[in-house]
């Protein structure tokens, strides 16, 4: 069943040094399952993710083909629609947390205000799901969590409020981007656990935008490769390591691997035919 | 080259005692690559950041080329133990020009041939000459972890500390990088003490591995160890186990 289906997606920036075109033409369609987007910095993917919430200002533009959300028109919304969907139906994790957290308030205000605003829930209400929201991604002491401000807790700590914050709604659709970069292996374990619980028990359906090829291998269903706002190859994440596009193959050659050779390490070659 | 003895590192936050360090004890011949792994707040950036005087030693003793360092560590130090850090956006001035932070070191130390220096380190680090008077915000990550590397061995030093220093970069950027640690590792005969989160990376350039966990010493791995997952305690493996994807 698809939940997310969006058809030659452009999005393009005028700027003083002229037309720069973050993403030229990205198709895809999402069921309820992990659908994974890789690619280097400035390959769109971000974008990508942003714009299926519209979320994207000017001078920024999303023109698509087609772009529909569980039946509703994601070009075609007003700004009143787009803001019904947006935290309810579907919702997005920013990257860092050191910019996406509000720095003068405290965790515990951030997770309960949209509690208190859409859902006009009681002060102790909205307390008591925060606590649950933030013990559901294993933060064991939430009390004193919902108490501090972003700059008293770690990167890691700060990433997990961000998905609790996301994960209060039971959104329909998570676009995480780039969720556990600040993690280490341990907590970035348990942190894919709980979204691969709600993809799997609620039948949410999640976008995971990363850099890391074989953390995407290892935790998607689906991948798509992209490359200079084109995605190059699409494929099942279980055949990654047999990706057959030479971009995709030299993204995967570049990384060291635990008792492979010592010598230099692989460049990467970048061909402009393949952002054609 | 590098001998840490039982040391600890005590901070006092909110009148709260933090035992960031607690009785590590580890030895780096001279030309060796050293690396130490662990998950946030394990200790490992601050006994990198002890060696080189940014954190305070409560306890114990460091000793660079047999010598107990000193507080404060002087000059003598700064040319023979440098640290590259983890993020080139941060750790560079953002209003001085590359010229700037590469010539610094030399006019500190009285050194004189700026000008042929400076053109010099660019080329070692693999940067255009006309890099030279551009600002950090005019470069792209690896082009500033580049220059903090250039910098790094301006005085020539013996031993590297490098605390993550490819973890903020993309993966071609970061094969790029490592490569270019390895080839001046290679030319300048030099000794890395490493930090990093990523098991393959510490693999793919270090000798030798110390876990910890909570300021502890854990296990201390060489190679082997690694590739035939023959560590002896259930953190180690735990840690490996996170990292299985890294085999692929």
């Amino acid at each position: 069943m698809t939940l997310l289906s969006v058809r030659n997606l452009r999005v393009s920036f005028d700027t003083e040094a002229g037309l720069v075109e973050a993403v030229r033409g990205v198709s895809f369609d999402l069921g309820r399952e992990r659908l994974g987007i890789v690619g280097e910095s400035g390959s769109g993917k971000t974008m990508t993710g942003r714009s299926v919430l519209r979320l994207i200002r000017p001078p920024g533009k999303i023109e698509a083909d087609a772009m529909h959300f569980d039946g509703a028109d994601l070009m075609a919304a007003s700004e009143a629609e787009m803001r019904a969907l947006r935290g309810r139906r579907m919702a997005m994790v920013m990257q860092d947390p050191k910019y996406s957290l509000n720095p003068v308030m405290n965790v515990g205000a951030q997770l309960t205000e949209g509690l208190r605003q859409r859902d006009r829930l009681s002060a102790g209400d909205a307390r008591r799901k925060a606590i649950d929201a933030l013990e559901a991604v294993q933060i064991r002491d939430p009390e004193r969590v919902l108490s501090a401000y972003p700059h008293e807790l770690s990167g890691g700590m700060g990433q997990r409020v961000m998905i609790a914050m996301m994960l209060i709604p039971s959104p329909d659709l998570l676009i995480a981007d780039e969720p556990t970069s600040a993690l280490d292996v341990t907590v970035q374990a348990e942190v894919l656990s709980i979204l691969d619980g709600l993809v799997r028990d609620r039948g949410m359906g999640l976008i995971f935008i990363s850099h890391d090829l074989r953390l995407v291998a290892r935790f998607c269903d689906r991948v798509l490769v992209m490359y200079k706002g084109r995605v190059v190859e699409e494929l099942a994440a279980r055949d990654l390591m047999q990706a057959r596009h030479p971009y995709t193959q030299g993204l995967l050659n570049c990384l060291p691997r635990i008792g492979g050779s010592r010598g230099p390490l692989p460049g990467l070659d970048r061909n402009a035919e393949w952002a054609r | 080259m590098i001998e840490i003895d039982n040391l600890s590192v005590i901070f006092h936050a909110n009148h709260r005692l933090v035992r960031a360090v607690e009785g590590v004890s580890l030895s780096i011949a001279a030309r060796e690559s050293f690396g130490l792994v662990g998950e946030s707040g394990s200790g490992k950036s601050t006994i990198l950041r002890a060696v080189c005087g940014l954190a305070p030693i409560t306890g114990g003793q460091i000793r660079i080329a047999g010598e107990p360092v000193l507080t404060p560590r002087g000059r003598a130090f700064s040319r023979r133990v440098q640290m590259v850090f983890q993020d080139p956006y941060a750790s560079l001035h953002p209003r001085h020009t590359i010229d700037r932070v590469l010539s610094e070191p030399l006019a500190i130390h009285g050194i004189g041939d700026t000008d042929r220096k400076v053109m010099r380190a660019l080329e070692d680090v693999g940067l255009p000459t006309s890099f030279r008077f551009r600002y950090p915000h005019q470069l792209s990550g690896g082009q500033r972890q580049r220059v903090a590397i250039a910098r790094a061995l301006m005085l020539e030093p013996a031993v590297l500390l490098l605390d993550e220093p490819t973890s903020a970069l993309d993966a071609s950027v970061q094969a790029e990088t490592l490569n270019l640690l390895s080839r001046l590792r290679e030319e300048r005969g030099l000794t890395f003490l490493m930090v990093s989160h990523d098991l393959a990376v510490i693999d793919h350039m270090c000798d030798r591995i110390l876990v910890m966990q909570h300021g502890r010493a854990v296990e201390e791995l060489d190679r082997a160890d690694l590739v035939n997952v023959t560590m002896k305690t259930d953190y180690a493996r735990s840690l490996f186990n996170a990292s299985a994807d890294r085999m692929l």
